[in-house]
C-alpha cells in the first residue's frame, strides 16, 4: 500500500489542477449496472470451482431424505387471523435494506430475522439433539439430506414457494445469494468474508434442487445450510456500486408473510408491516398458527419510560417489563389495569445461551495483568447482593460465559462468591496489604487499589454503583466510567479499557464459541514464538472480541482441535476443560443471568396456552400472537364504564432451569 | 478599608432592597453551611466516646470496623454501632449529624433497592426528602450536589470575568487593527457549539482522572467558550471611559496602559460587570444540571440535581418525591440568585434619579 501514496497524491493533485483548469462544474453520474443478470452469470462462470450445475441423475441415489412433518405444530390452533398490533420502536429505521451500511439495526428482526422463512428452521420446542445436530422443519424446502462424507447438504425447494410479489422461488435465486453476498457493492465486508469462506460450493440440479458444500463438516452445519435464505434475483436488477443509495428506501421481496410498502411509512413517525393474504405458505403446517394480525404498527417513541405510559394508556399493545421497576412498582399486580384484568402479566422462562453479562478484565493492562488481583476483584464483586436486592432476587447468578447451553454448560462449575476475606487474601498476594485513609488497599510502593470499569450500559448503572459501594469493603476502588454505547464499545475494541461491563449477545446456537474471545490469534498479532515460549515483542490486536487479552498456547490447542472436531461428545469435554482453564485465569467476571422474559400485555393479545417457545428472546419473535378484536372493542367499552374481567398474572416456568 | 463613598451607597441602596438582600444573606449562610457540609449531612458522628477515648471521624481516615472491636477491617458502619452501643447500654456513645447518611450510600427499603418515599410520607424515618433508585438519601444528595454547583459556577464566573474583562477592556483601549483582529477571532470562537464540543470531549476524557479533575476539566471546557459574551460590554465601556479627561490626565502623568486600564478605567466600569454576575451563576448552574440530566456532566457517582431530575422523570408516577425535590431545590436557588441580580442591577443603577418625561 504505501508504494502507491505518491502515486496516489500526484493522481489527486493532477486531477485538483484539471479541475480548476476546466471551470465548469463536472456532473458525474453514478451508472448503475442495469444488466445485474449477465453480471451474475459472468460470476457464476469465473468461478467454477464455487458454482457448479449438475443434472438430477448426479444426486446420489443412497441419500436419507428428511422433512422434519412428524414434528409438533406451533403456535395455537385457536389462532384467528385480522387486527392490528401496535408497537414501538426506538428510532425510525435508517433503511429499509436488509445488507450494507445502517442495515444492522433494531429494525431488522421486523423485516429479516422475524420475518423471512429459511430453507427449513430450527423446531424451538424440540431442542433435544439427533445424529445431524438440531431437529429442523421445512419452510421453502420441502426435504432435505446430509452427505456426510461430501459435506455437502442437498435441499429440495418446495414448487409452491413464491417471493411476496409472486415471483416463483427458485435454484436461480440460491445461486444469486452467493454473487449477491460476496460482491462487493453491498459494501459490508463480513458478509463478503463470511460467504467466501464459510461455503466451498453449490451446485444446481434443476429449478428447485440445488446442494450446498462446506469446507469442513461441523455439527452446527444445517444452520448454515438450511437456516438460510436465497436472495431474489429478479429484484436486484439495478445492482451497482451505488447498491447502498439506490436500494435505501426499497423494501426487497421476501420469503416471509409481511411486508412493507411505500403508503405504510410515515417517516420519523411510523412504520406499518402488512401481511400478505396470499402468502403461499399460510396453510401449511408449522406456518398456519403463526403471523395472525392483519397490520404490525410500528410508532417512534425515543423513551423507555414513555413509552411505557404509552403502554398504560392502550396506545401500544404490549411493553417489554425486564425492569423489576417496571413490574413491581409501575404496574404491580394490585394496579388497576391489573386488578380488572385489562392488562394481562406474563413471566415466560425460557431456555437459551445467556449474555455474557459480566466484567471482562483486559490482561494487557497494569493492576488487572495479575491473576491474583483478578481473582481478589472476583471474591470482591457483590453480585449476590445485586441479584437479592437490585433485581428483587429475580435473577440467576452466572457462573459460566458459555451458560444457557444444555449439556456443553458446565455441570459443577460455581462462579466466585463475594468474600471480603478471600478477596483481601488474593490482594495482599499481589503485594496490596495495608489499607489507605479512605479504606483503599496499597501496596509498599504506595499505590491504590484501582480499576476502572468502563461500560455502555447507562441503564444498568445502578448495578454498578452498588458493586462499587461493596467493593470499597474489600479494599478495592472501581471508578466507573459510563459513555456512549458506540463510544465505550469502540474503547473495548480498541483494548483500552481495563474491565468493561459487557455482554456478547449469542443466537440459540449448539455450543458456546471460544475462539473469538478466548484464542490467543485474537489477542496478539503473534502471542508466542515457534518454540511455545512468549514473544517478547508482540503487540494487542484491536478489533476483535477477544476482549480479555487471554492468550494460552494450551487453550489454542484446544479450540484449534474444538473448531475441527465433528464428535459432540469429544467437544462437549473440550468445552468443560476450557471453561475451568477461564475459572484459573480468572479475567472473566461471570455477573447475572436473566432466566426469564416478562411482559404486559392488553387483554385483547391473545397467546398460545404454553405461552411462547423454548428458545424465545422476545415476545414477538415467532409472532405467535393474536387479536381478540371483539375483546378489543369489549376491552375499550369497559375501560370507560369501569366494568372488569378476570385478571390474568401468568407465570409460565414449563422450561425454567434451576 | 476605605470604600468609594459611592460604592458605599450602592451597598446601602442594595441593603435596603429588602428582598434582594434577604436571598443574598441565604444565600451566604447555605454556602458556609454546605463548607462544613460534612458536619451536617453525613453517615460519621460528630463525636464518639468509646470505651473512655474520644473519637471524632468527620474528617481525616477512615476508621476500621477493627477500632470498635467489630470483625472487619473496611469502614465502621456508624448507624449499625450506634444500635449496638443503645443495646449495650455501657457508656458508649455518639452523636450522629442531623441527616446521618452519606450521598453515595445505597441503603434498601423494603429490602430492596428501591426509591424511599419522605419520611412525612410513610417512608423509613431520616430520609426527609425520600431516597432515589438506589436508595440514596435525595437530601443528602441535593446538599452535595449544591455544594459543588456553587462553588463551580462561582469558579466559572471568576474565571470568564478575568478573561473577558483583560480582553475587551484591552480591546477597548487599544482600538484599532488589534480591536479588529481580536473580535473577528471572538466571533470565529463564539460560533463552535459548546455542547457539541463537551459531549466529545467527555466522551473520551479517560476516567483515569480523578472526579476532581474531571470537574475541574468540564469548568475549563465551559469556560474557554463563554468569557467572549463579556468582551463586548467590557470592551464598549472601555472606549467611552477612553475619551474621558481623567484617562487624558493619566496618561500625562505617564501611567502605563496597564495601570490606566484597570486601577482607572475598570473601577468605573464595574457597575455593568457586577449586574451580570448573579445572571452567570445561574446559568452556570443550569448548564452544569443540563449537562448531568443529559448525561453529559459529572461522572457518577457525584451527586448532581440533573442527575436526580433525569431520574425523576423516569419514576414520574412511582416516586414522584425525586423529581419534586430536585425541580424544588433547583427552582429555590435560582430564585435566591435571581433576586440577588435583580438587586444588585437596581441598587448599581446610575440613573436612579432620572425620570423620563
Amino acid at each position: 500500500m504505501k508504494n502507491f501514496r505518491p502515486a496516489l497524491g500526484l493522481l489527486c493533485g493532477a486531477a485538483l489542477i484539471f479541475l480548476s483548469g476546466c471551470g465548469k462544474k463536472e456532473t458525474v453520474e453514478t451508472v448503475s449496472n442495469t444488466n445485474t443478470a449477465d453480471e451474475a452469470q459472468a460470476f457464476y462462470d469465473a468461478h467454477p470451482e464455487f458454482f457448479h450445475t449438475k443434472t438430477m441423475a448426479d444426486i446420489p441415489a443412497d441419500l436419507k431424505w428428511d422433512n422434519g412433518n412428524d414434528l409438533p405444530d406451533l403456535g395455537s390452533p385457536d389462532a384467528t387471523k385480522g387486527g392490528t398490533v401496535n408497537y414501538w420502536i426506538q428510532d425510525f429505521p435508517r433503511t429499509l435494506r436488509i445488507v450494507g451500511p445502517d442495515s444492522n439495526g433494531s429494525f431488522r428482526p421486523w423485516i429479516l430475522d422475524d420475518n423471512v422463512m429459511s430453507y427449513a428452521s430450527r423446531h424451538p420446542n424440540v431442542t433435544s439433539l439427533n445424529e445431524d445436530g438440531f431437529h429442523y422443519y421445512p419452510g421453502l424446502a420441502t426435504e432435505w439430506a446430509l452427505d456426510r462424507a461430501n459435506k455437502t447438504v442437498y435441499i429440495r425447494l418446495n414448487p409452491e414457494a413464491r417471493w411476496s410479489d409472486g415471483e416463483p422461488i427458485t435454484t436461480n435465486d440460491v445461486f444469486f445469494n452467493f454473487f449477491f453476498y460476496r460482491s462487493s457493492y453491498i459494501k459490508a465486508p463480513w458478509y463478503n468474508n463470511f460467504y467466501s469462506t464459510k461455503y466451498a460450493g453449490v451446485t444446481r440440479f434443476d429449478d428447485h434442487t440445488f446442494a450446498l458444500h462446506f469446507p469442513e463438516l461441523r455439527p452446527d452445519i444445517y444452520s448454515l445450510s438450511l437456516g438460510t435464505v436465497p436472495v431474489p434475483a429478479h429484484f436486484y436488477n439495478e445492482f451497482g456500486d451505488d447498491f447502498p443509495e439506490r436500494y435505501q428506501w426499497r423494501f426487497a421481496p421476501t420469503t416471509g408473510p409481511y411486508t412493507v410498502s411505500e403508503k405504510d411509512i410515515d417517516k420519523g413517525r411510523s412504520i406499518t408491516l402488512r401481511r400478505n393474504k396470499d402468502w403461499w405458505a399460510k396453510d401449511n403446517k408449522f406456518w398456519r398458527n403463526l403471523y395472525n394480525p392483519d397490520r404490525i404498527r410500528l410508532v417512534v417513541i425515543r423513551d423507555n419510560a414513555k413509552a411505557f405510559e404509552a403502554f398504560r394508556k392502550g396506545d401500544i399493545d404490549f411493553f417489554d417489563m425486564r425492569l423489576a421497576e417496571d413490574w413491581y412498582d409501575k404496574l404491580p399486580d394490585d394496579a388497576d389495569e391489573i386488578a380488572k384484568g385489562y392488562i394481562q402479566k406474563i413471566k415466560f422462562y425460557n431456555d437459551i445461551p445467556r449474555p455474557t453479562y459480566g466484567l471482562w478484565m483486559n490482561q494487557s493492562r497494569p493492576l488487572v495483568n495479575n491473576r491474583d488481583i483478578r481473582a481478589g476483584i472476583q471474591y470482591a464483586l457483590n453480585w449476590d447482593l445485586v441479584i437479592k436486592k437490585f433485581s428483587r432476587g429475580d435473577w440467576g447468578r452466572m457462573n459460566t460465559s458459555s451458560d444457557g447451553y444444555g449439556d456443553f454448560t458446565h455441570p459443577t462449575l460455581k462462579s466466585r462468591t463475594f468474600s471480603i476475606d478471600k478477596a483481601l487474601d488474593r490482594f495482599a498476594r499481589a503485594g496490596f496489604t495495608k489499607r489507605g485513609p479512605d479504606s483503599i488497599l496499597l501496596n509498599d510502593k504506595g499505590e491504590r487499589l484501582s480499576v476502572q470499569l468502563t461500560t455502555g450500559y447507562e441503564h444498568y448503572k445502578d448495578v454498578l454503583t452498588i458493586l462499587q459501594e461493596e467493593a470499597i469493603k474489600a479494599g478495592l476502588d472501581i471508578r466507573i466510567e459510563i459513555l456512549d454505547r458506540t463510544a465505550s464499545w469502540k474503547k473495548v475494541q480498541e483494548k483500552k479499557h481495563d474491565m468493561a461491563f459487557v455482554a456478547f449477545n449469542v443466537g440459540p446456537e449448539l455450543f458456546p464459541r471460544y475462539w473469538e474471545t478466548n484464542h490467543s490469534a485474537n489477542a496478539y498479532d503473534k502471542a508466542f514464538l515457534e518454540d511455545g515460549s512468549v514473544n517478547p515483542e508482540r503487540k494487542v490486536k484491536t478489533q476483535t472480541n477477544n476482549i480479555q487479552i487471554f492468550a494460552s498456547p494450551e487453550f489454542d490447542k484446544i479450540i484449534d482441535a474444538y473448531d475441527r472436531s465433528d464428535d459432540l461428545e469429544e467437544m462437549k469435554k473440550m468445552a468443560y476443560k476450557m471453561e475451568e482453564l477461564a475459572y484459573d485465569d480468572a479475567s472473566f467476571a461471570p455477573g447475572f443471568v436473566i432466566p426469564f422474559m416478562r411482559h404486559g400485555a392488553w387483554n385483547w393479545l391473545k397467546i398460545p396456552e404454553d405461552g411462547n417457545v423454548k428458545i424465545a428472546t422476545s415476545f414477538e419473535g415467532y409472532r405467535m400472537f393474536w387479536v381478540d378484536q371483539d375483546l378489543k372493542k369489549a376491552t375499550k367499552e369497559a375501560r370507560k364504564t369501569g366494568e372488569s374481567f378476570e385478571p390474568a398474572i401468568r407465570v409460565f416456568d414449563q422450561y425454567k432451569v434451576d | 478599608m476605605a470604600l468609594n463613598p459611592l460604592t458605599v451607597r450602592k451597598l446601602k441602596r442594595f441593603r435596603s432592597i429588602k428582598r434582594g438582600y434577604y436571598s443574598f444573606a441565604l444565600l451566604m449562610l447555605l454556602i458556609v453551611v454546605s463548607l462544613f457540609g460534612e458536619m451536617f449531612v453525613n453517615n460519621r458522628p460528630l463525636m464518639l466516646s468509646y470505651e473512655g477515648k474520644w473519637y471524632f471521624p468527620t474528617y481525616g481516615a477512615n476508621l476500621t470496623g477493627e477500632t470498635f472491636a467489630l470483625d472487619y477491617t473496611y469502614e465502621t458502619n456508624y448507624r449499625d454501632l450506634r444500635e449496638r452501643f443503645q443495646t449495650e447500654d455501657n457508656g458508649n456513645w455518639m452523636l450522629m449529624p442531623p441527616v446521618p447518611f452519606d450521598p453515595n450510600e445505597n441503603n434498601t427499603y423494603e429490602g430492596v433497592f428501591k426509591p424511599a418515599p419522605p419520611s412525612w410520607m410513610g417512608g423509613p424515618s431520616g430520609h426527609w426528602l425520600g431516597t432515589d433508585t438506589t436508595g440514596r438519601d435525595i437530601f443528602a444528595r441535593l446538599f452535595y450536589g449544591f455544594r459543588i454547583a456553587i462553588f463551580f459556577s462561582l469558579a466559572f464566573m471568576a474565571l470568564t470575568y478575568l478573561i473577558g474583562i483583560t480582553v475587551g477592556c484591552l480591546m477597548g483601549y487599544y482600538g484599532g487593527i488589534f480591536d479588529l483582529v481580536v473580535q473577528r477571532l471572538i466571533e470565529v470562537w463564539s460560533n463552535i457549539p459548546f455542547l457539541y464540543i463537551v459531549i466529545i470531549l467527555f466522551s473520551v476524557i479517560p476516567s483515569t482522572f480523578s472526579i476532581p479533575a474531571r470537574i475541574g476539566m468540564l469548568l475549563v471546557v465551559m469556560v474557554l467558550f463563554s468569557w467572549t459574551s463579556m468582551t463586548y460590554y467590557m470592551r464598549t465601556a472601555t472606549y467611552r471611559e477612553k475619551a474621558r479627561d481623567y484617562t487624558a490626565a493619566a496618561v500625562v502623568l505617564g501611567a502605563g496602559p496597564i495601570r490606566i486600564i484597570f486601577n482607572h478605567i475598570l473601577p468605573n466600569t464595574i457597575s455593568t460587570v457586577v449586574t451580570f454576575m448573579p445572571f452567570t451563576i445561574v446559568s452556570a448552574i443550569t448548564a452544569i444540571t443540563a449537562l448531568d440530566f443529559l448525561g453529559f456532566g459529572l461522572p457518577p457517582p457525584t451527586p448532581s440535581m440533573g442527575e436526580l431530575l433525569k431520574q425523576g422523570t423516569q419514576t414520574l408516577t412511582t416516586a414522584p418525591w425525586i423529581v419534586s425535590s430536585a425541580f424544588a431545590a433547583l427552582v429555590f436557588i435560582l430564585i435566591l440568585v435571581t433576586f440577588i441580580g435583580e438587586a444588585v442591577r437596581e441598587a448599581f443603577d446610575p440613573k436612579k434619579f432620572t425620570t423620563y418625561q
